[in-house]
């Protein structure tokens, strides 16, 4: 399939992933255009992490397709059943795709700059020189690369989470998933990393994030959509969303409860 | 009686002088010379000797004592012997004063008597401070101990250079998801785990051959010691792995690491500082344990040791034993905090 600037970057149809009886994720389709900015929120369980990790194969489907710019990608048909495909291919696509966790999962026995030469070091193999080139104007970009010298543990959460993303774009990627990025932080750190997402939105960045902060999805989304068991509920514009959709009993009663 | 002899000594019971003048006549029939002279002093030593065997330690002394100089009626032994049977005795009592004095009585008479002189050392050894004692034992012991301590040292090193990397390919087959790997690697860490060290250690030098295999037993004991210990230390990896946060896998992942690449590069560089307290631990009973090889035919310290003991009943060898062994053990738990503070210092702030 020939790709173009029409052609969405990831496009998932048909997506069900079960956890033994649970069904987690029910018959998912969604598209994503290049330049994007989908904002995903829902009550807790409703298969938005989930979802969010089956883009990038962390969490294996059990029926559906993704497409990454328009080729059918991760998974082969082995005697009937949806297996990922070959591991070299599955990190090749996992390195187009950016990924910041709740937790951060900073690699703690690296420095802050070694967080940030990993990838371009080990998975591009990049010479130590670019990387540290390219990680240096990461830690600019998202502001802490005075911190470039000390270990993790040293840092903040909020701090953290910086260095997390400067981590996944130093990749390069076409896309980024934001799991939760501000779970963990404490109400003042909140900021700081909102503002360098927001900063990454401005430079044309695809990105999906799932959140509970209702603002910050109003103010950088270009679509909302509200999950709930497995299903898209409701999706629009952020002014469509928050005025329309305000009449639905569940999605009201879940605004009701965060805001 | 004084002039009673060994020969009728059961008849003390009484009535003795008809027999004793049957004896002495007889002798007097047998040799032209009657061996009166000689028949006395002799007298003395076997009346002293059976005076000692019955532990009477006093009339013991008087009676050797009586035994009398060679000078007097010519030389047969009898005055050294005497002697040195009283020097014996005063040593085990632990009178060192006259134990000496018995035996430069001997010297006097005897300049070159060499058990007299040897004696004398051994009563100044015992007479001198423990400390002294155990200085003079330290210089004669420890070459040989030294000896057995390489040859410990030896299998030590190698066994913990071998060991964690075998250790570490037995954990990584039993935590990948390849089934046939993750059984072998489970049987083997079942095996060696599961039975003692010794036995293995019988069964890879003795009964290895009737299958065709015959080690030295220098091969047989690195082999011994580094499976067994591979077995132990496979599972204080996985632990260290499977202790490591997901989230790390998946951050790594989440990059586009293979699994190899997450392994070398996230993940087990993190169990570094997590590893190093039980595998120091295994490593110091290692150390101890390499003492099992001497029943493989190797002279490794504890066997060295045991000879020495065997030989020379002297504890101090013993104790340099447990000595050299204690600042083996001291040295690895010095190396091993040092080396978790190096390997762990990210953690501090």
């Amino acid at each position: 399939m020939k790709t173009d600037k029409t052609t969405p970057l990831i496009q998932l149809s048909g997506i069900i992933k079960r956890f033994g009886k649970l069904t987690a994720i029910d018959n998912v389709s969604l598209d994503i255009k290049r330049g994007e900015k989908l904002v995903i929120i829902g009550p807790s369980g409703s298969g938005k992490s989930t979802l969010l990790r089956a883009i990038n194969f962390l969490e294996k489907i059990d029926k559906g397709e993704i497409r990454f710019e328009g080729t059918r990608v991760g998974y082969v048909i082995k005697k009937g059943r949806m297996t990922l495909d070959k591991p070299s291919r599955i990190c090749a696509l996992r390195s187009e795709i950016g990924m910041v966790f709740q937790h951060f999962y900073l690699f703690p026995h690296m420095t802050v700059l070694g967080n940030v030469m990993e990838g371009p070091l080990t998975v591009q193999k990049k010479t130590p020189e670019e990387a540290r080139d390219i990680a240096l104007a990461m830690l600019d970009k998202v502001g802490i690369v005075d911190k470039k010298d000390v270990f993790p543990a040293t840092l903040s959460g909020g701090q953290k989470q910086r260095v997390a993303i400067a981590r996944a774009i130093a990749m390069r990627p076409k896309l980024m998933l934001f799991d939760e990025p501000t779970s963990a932080l404490d109400p003042e750190l909140v900021g700081e990393v909102f503002e360098t997402i927001r900063s990454l939105a401005k430079e044309g960045m695809t990105m999906v994030v799932v959140t509970h902060q209702m603002g910050f999805a109003r103010e950088i989304a270009d679509r909302v959509i509200f999950m709930e068991q497995g299903t898209f509920i409701a999706q629009g514009t952020p002014q469509e969303f928050f005025s329309k959709h305000m009449n639905n009993e569940r999605i009201k009663n879940f605004l009701d409860k965060i805001l | 009686m004084p002039i009673l002899s060994a020969t009728n000594s059961k008849t003390s019971r009484g009535g003795y002088t008809p027999l004793l003048v049957v004896f002495l006549l007889s002798c007097f029939l047998l040799t032209s010379t009657p061996p009166v002279r000689a028949q006395n002093t002799e007298n003395f030593l076997v009346q002293g000797k059976n005076a000692l065997s019955t532990g009477d330690i006093e009339t013991a002394a008087t009676l050797l004592r009586k035994v009398p100089h060679p000078g007097i009626h010519g030389d047969d032994g009898s005055f050294a012997q005497s002697r040195m049977l009283l020097a014996r005795m005063f040593f085990s009592v632990k009178d060192f004063a006259q134990a000496t004095a018995v035996c430069q009585e001997i010297l006097q008479f005897y300049p070159d008597n060499q058990e007299a002189k040897n004696f004398l050392t051994s009563i100044s050894r015992e007479s001198s401070p423990v400390y002294i004692q155990f200085f003079q034992d330290t210089i004669k012991f420890l070459p040989a101990l030294a000896k057995g301590t390489v040859m410990t040292l030896f299998l030590v090193l190698l066994t913990i250079i071998i060991s964690p990397v075998l250790g570490l390919l037995i954990a990584l087959g039993r935590i990948g998801s390849f089934r046939p790997v993750q059984s072998l690697c489970w049987f083997v860490i079942w095996i060696f785990r599961g039975t003692p060290l010794l036995l293995q250690l019988f069964f890879i030098y003795y009964a290895l051959p009737t299958f065709g295999i015959t080690l030295q037993p220098i091969t047989a004991a690195i082999m011994g010691l580094s499976l067994n210990y591979s077995a132990y230390l496979a599972e204080i990896i996985r632990g260290g792995i499977q202790s490591i946060d997901y989230g790390q896998t998946e951050a790594a992942k989440a990059l586009g690491m293979t699994y190899t690449q997450s392994m070398r590069r996230i993940i087990i560089p993190q169990t570094y500082k997590r590893l190093m307290p039980p595998i120091g631990n295994e490593f110091i009973a290692l150390i101890k344990d390499t003492a099992l090889v001497s029943t493989i035919a190797m002279v490794e310290l504890m066997r060295s040791a045991d000879l020495l003991f065997n030989t020379y009943f002297n504890i101090t060898v013993l104790i340099l034993a447990a000595l050299i062994y204690l600042a083996m053990t001291s040295v690895f738990t010095l190396t091993f905090e040092k080396i978790e503070t190096i390997v762990g210092a990210y953690e501090n702030r």
